[in-house]
């Protein structure tokens, strides 16, 4: 042979793999602010969702609103418009982490880029996590605005520790995180998964308690609420965003978020491996 | 053991079969008896490939045919790491595809779904960036191989522009530039010309071609007889899974220079005329191509001894609106030797 045989020119090593994670998070916030809709969408939806309820909430309490007191005794809350967006908000990011995080892997192969990305020596499940820190993003800025929002145009005050809001948030983010990441295993599998999103939005609707407290629910129904992590969200973004709550105080709520979030971790970490498995054997990632 | 680029032994893919798809030896079994509780039955499995043998040379570009579902798209696929083989090994550059899958994965430059392959919201410069980043090419050295390959490709005036406004041409462009960013040995191109205007495709099969200069391995599958007649050193035919002929062009082309290609062009084509054809002693290989829109066919076929089929032909054109307007025999193409393997057209 005349010309010399090339030699790649990729490198091993750790960091090699961080720098690839670092780009599918670049390239999914480039392709993300190419959407205008999307951020469009960003300012919308904080108000939209919320307003049903809490047009409701007035309305059910009486022309001279004298229903208020007996929500708000109930609740324990101070504002329920607040107590209302707060849970809304939880159901929110589940549900757009389903369907943004659950569905990319999915959205990937019917585009055609997945085997592609798959093609490489890159870590796979770092495309999940890659898609995962823009999305991360987006989420606080969603409820950054949900916060400016309800404050400007219904004087929603946050009286409790802007830290321990945030601090709240990030123990949930394993937990809901960790979900999205064993759906998008899932759905990229079975193709079609919008009835299990139904039923994971409709679960955490009823019963984490997002427009009420889960006192009201009956027992058997608490039960099933305290295997669910967004319940102890819901639960502990309430405390910190309307009292003066420590970390002492959040701790029932925090340590449990943990703990759910490591196992929904885990799940989501080896059905990712189960189902990257199959489809090496299947096939399953080259068909639409 | 020679150092070969790939070689592949007894490669055996089998999938999960569709109802009615599955392998026929397993379709013909009796159904056995459900019982409640009963453990589910295995599933029919299809077989998309079936023992392929492939050893090709450092330095060479190696041509893969066949028709739709012959198996080149599984066993490219198979030896890229995105499937696993049911039986049989492979080895990449060295590296076997399973149990070293990332190091085949370096090794290879893939061109899988053309202009699917890369993202359409990013532009052709940021396409290149991000899969230099995938395959671990340091950022330093990245910036000046995406300037190269842009440049190569003929794409610096339109790099940062979104690739939704590129033709399909300069899409196939950017996913060939994304395959050849790591300088891998082998580059796997599956069908790198599919729906390519025939400038374009010209300009392909040209850098191809300048590839294998540069001392690139290419494995190449591809529907055109011509690309492949033209650009390969060897060609290996598959069909229903297996190799079924492996020689150079030429070398397969002799494989049936005793016989002679009979070329017609006609109007008035119909199903009772090739049976007519077919019946005449000494030809095979019957098949036809409409020519466009208009209703006119390309007949080729196959006969031992063109003199004493021709009258036959003739008068079984005469006659039922048939019109007969061209006529030629011709030297076997590399398109004969494919009808005459496999008993149908590579685009069937």
């Amino acid at each position: 042979m005349e010309a010399s045989l090339p030699v790649s020119l990729g490198q091993r090593g750790f960091g090699a793999d961080l720098r690839a994670l670092w780009a599918v998070m670049r390239r999914e916030w480039v392709i993300f602010t190419r959407y205008p809709s999307w951020v469009i969408a960003l300012f919308i939806w904080p108000v939209i969702f919320p307003m049903l309820y809490i047009l409701t909430a007035r309305a059910l309490a009486g022309p001279d609103g004298s229903g208020m007191a007996v929500f708000m005794e109930i609740t324990g809350a101070s504002d329920f418009i607040g107590y209302i967006v707060i849970g809304t908000t939880v159901w929110m990011w589940q549900n757009i982490v389903l369907w943004d995080v659950g569905f990319s892997l999915r959205n990937e192969q019917m585009r055609g880029t997945l085997e592609s990305n798959w093609l490489s020596p890159t870590w796979r499940f770092s495309y999940l996590l890659g898609h995962t820190g823009p999305q991360v993003v987006s989420m606080f800025m969603f409820f950054s605005i949900t916060a400016l929002e309800f404050g400007l145009m219904f004087g929603v005050r946050l009286n409790g520790s802007v830290w321990m809001i945030l601090l709240t948030a990030l123990a949930a983010i394993p937990s809901i995180y960790g979900l999205g990441f064993a759906f998008a295993s899932l759905v990229i599998t079975v193709k079609e998964a919008n009835a299990f999103v139904f039923l994971i939005r409709g679960m955490v609707m009823i019963f984490c308690g997002i427009t009420f407290p889960i006192s009201l629910l009956p027992g058997w129904m608490q039960s099933i609420a305290k295997w669910l992590p967004q319940t102890y969200l819901i639960h502990g973004m309430r405390e910190a965003a309307f009292s003066n709550a420590g970390i002492r105080e959040l701790a029932p709520d925090l340590i449990p978020l943990l703990l759910f979030g490591t196992f929904w971790l885990v799940v989501g970490y080896f059905t990712f491996l189960w189902m990257e498995r199959r489809a090496r054997r299947t096939g399953a990632i080259g068909q639409y | 053991m020679a150092d070969f680029a790939i070689d592949a032994r007894q490669l055996v893919k089998k999938f999960p079969a569709r109802p009615g798809t599955g392998d026929k030896k397993a379709e013909d079994s009796p159904a056995p008896k459900r019982r409640l509780f009963a453990r589910k039955e295995p599933k029919t499995m299809f077989t998309a490939v079936n023992g392929v043998d492939l050893q090709i040379e450092r330095g060479e570009i190696f041509g893969l045919l066949g028709p739709n579902g012959a198996g080149k798209s599984t066993t490219i696929r198979m030896l890229c790491t995105l499937l696993e083989p049911t039986s049989g090994t492979a080895q990449v550059n060295g590296f076997d595809i399973v149990k070293q899958a990332n190091d085949v994965r370096r090794s290879l430059g893939t061109v899988l779904a053309g202009e699917r392959s890369i993202y359409w919201k990013l532009t052709g410069r940021e396409n290149l960036e991000y899969f230099a980043a995938l395959y671990h090419i340091p950022a330093d050295v990245a910036k000046k191989r995406v300037d190269e390959l842009i440049e190569r490709m003929e794409l610096k005036d339109r790099s940062n522009e979104l690739v939704e406004k590129y033709s399909t041409g300069m899409r196939q462009r950017i996913a060939i530039a994304k395959a050849l960013l790591a300088r891998p040995p082998i580059l796997l191109l599956d069908e790198p010309t599919l729906g390519l205007d025939p400038q374009a495709a010209r300009r392909v099969r040209e850098l191809i071609a300048e590839l294998k200069q540069e001392g690139h391995t290419i494995l190449l599958t591809t529907h055109y007889m011509e690309e492949a007649d033209q650009l390969s050193d060897r060609i290996g035919i598959i069909d229903t899974g297996k190799v079924i002929a492996l020689d150079t062009p030429e070398g397969l082309k002799r494989r049936i220079d005793q016989q002679e290609v009979i070329r017609l062009e006609l109007t008035g084509w119909h199903d009772e005329l090739a049976e007519k054809l077919k019946s005449i002693a000494g030809i095979e290989n019957l098949t036809t191509r409409q020519q466009g829109e208009a209703d006119l066919w390309e007949v080729n076929m196959h006969a031992q001894n063109s003199r004493t089929a021709l009258p036959r032909i003739v008068e079984s054109i005469s006659g039922n609106g048939t019109r007969l307007v061209n006529m030629n025999i011709v030297k076997p193409s590399l398109e004969d030797v494919f009808i005459h393997l496999t008993g149908k057209a590579l685009r069937d």
